[in-house]
């Protein structure tokens, strides 16, 4: 398949809040943690390797579709961002692999 | 280029789905290396500790002793300082900016064998100073730390109900009666061989169930 034909089959079908390099790689770091955890957004941005910027302005795409969940709070007086993926992030996740996947063919 | 790469990705050519599924896979398993602790990693520094200080803790003993009598104690020293230190910046690095209920429960279990080892340790002390024979102190000193390396790994084993874990700390419970019976030095091959031997079943047995997941 050329590629132009694939971005043309590809691209409709796939959920346009993760199908972007940044925000996939935001959903693929979040995704990799349990479902009960969260982490904090300087150790994101340097699992990431993002600006802080770059990663907010994603982060809050994130948020709006509620594939993410942003809680601020104090730890010892110090404000920190905590950020989680919620279930229906993972789930919107776990469906745009699978349709992905689904674009290529089988590996021989 | 190189810093405009991730700037801004809702401005570039759009993702094909072989490169989105490129960026998954690279991205899920270098995120993964760095936020999911390794318990092999643990076993395996522990294993070599307990392996190279104590053979050497043994080699160096005695009027036949294979090596310098100062060398054994001085490499235990430093593998078993140096296993304390690793193991503590691992799993600080692996669990920075990170929370939740598992991670807790991990943290306190570290936690316990910091306490445990700072507590057996205050108490080997006190006890050395008492009118004990040096082969005694010796043989406290073993079969106490492998006594409290099979608790600990029993209670790892009830926290991740992992039935290996469980029987390896029956194991080392075993081996610490092993050593007081062994005598010196026969006490410090129990703790090289069986008890380090212990922990790298333990780090294979991790590696194994890694594998399989």
């Amino acid at each position: 398949m050329t590629d132009e034909k694939m971005r043309a089959t590809a691209v409709p079908e796939l959920d346009p809040v993760i199908h972007a390099q940044a925000r996939l790689r935001v959903m693929v770091a979040l995704a990799a943690l349990g479902a009960d955890e969260q982490v904090t957004f300087p150790r994101l941005r340097q699992l990431l390797d993002m600006t802080a910027g770059n990663l907010s302005i994603h982060l809050r795409k994130l948020e709006e579709a509620e594939y993410v969940e942003i809680v601020k709070t104090h730890q010892r007086r110090t404000p920190v961002t905590l950020v989680m993926l919620t279930a229906s992030g993972r789930v919107a996740f776990d469906r745009y692999v699978t349709a992905v996947r689904s674009l290529l063919p089988e590996p021989t | 280029m190189k810093l405009n790469r991730f700037v801004d990705s809702d401005n570039e050519e759009p993702l094909t789905a072989d490169a989105s599924l490129a960026v998954i896979e690279a991205e899920r398993d270098r995120v993964a290396k760095r936020v999911t602790f390794n318990p092999a990693v643990m076993s395996g520094i522990w294993a070599v500790a307990w392996f190279v200080g104590f053979g050497c803790a043994y080699l160096a003993y005695g009027s036949d002793r294979v090596i310098p009598a100062w060398l054994g104690p001085t490499v235990a020293a430093t593998f078993l300082v140096a296993a304390v230190v690793v193991s503590m910046l691992y799993a600080a690095r692996i669990n920075s900016g990170i929370s939740g209920p598992s991670r807790t429960s991990a943290a306190m279990y570290g936690w316990s064998w910091m306490l445990g080892f700072a507590c057996l340790t205050a108490v080997n002390i006190v006890l050395a100073n008492r009118d004990l024979s040096s082969a005694t102190i010796t043989l406290l000193w073993s079969a106490s730390s492998l006594l409290l390396v099979g608790v600990l790994q029993l209670a790892g084993g009830a926290i991740w109900r992992d039935w290996t874990q469980f029987a390896i700390g029956v194991w080392m419970m075993i081996c610490a009666t092993g050593a007081v019976l062994a005598g010196v030095p026969g006490n410090f091959l129990v703790q090289a061989l069986a008890g380090g031997g212990g922990f790298a079943v333990l780090a294979l047995y991790f590696v194994a169930q890694r594998r399989r997941a």
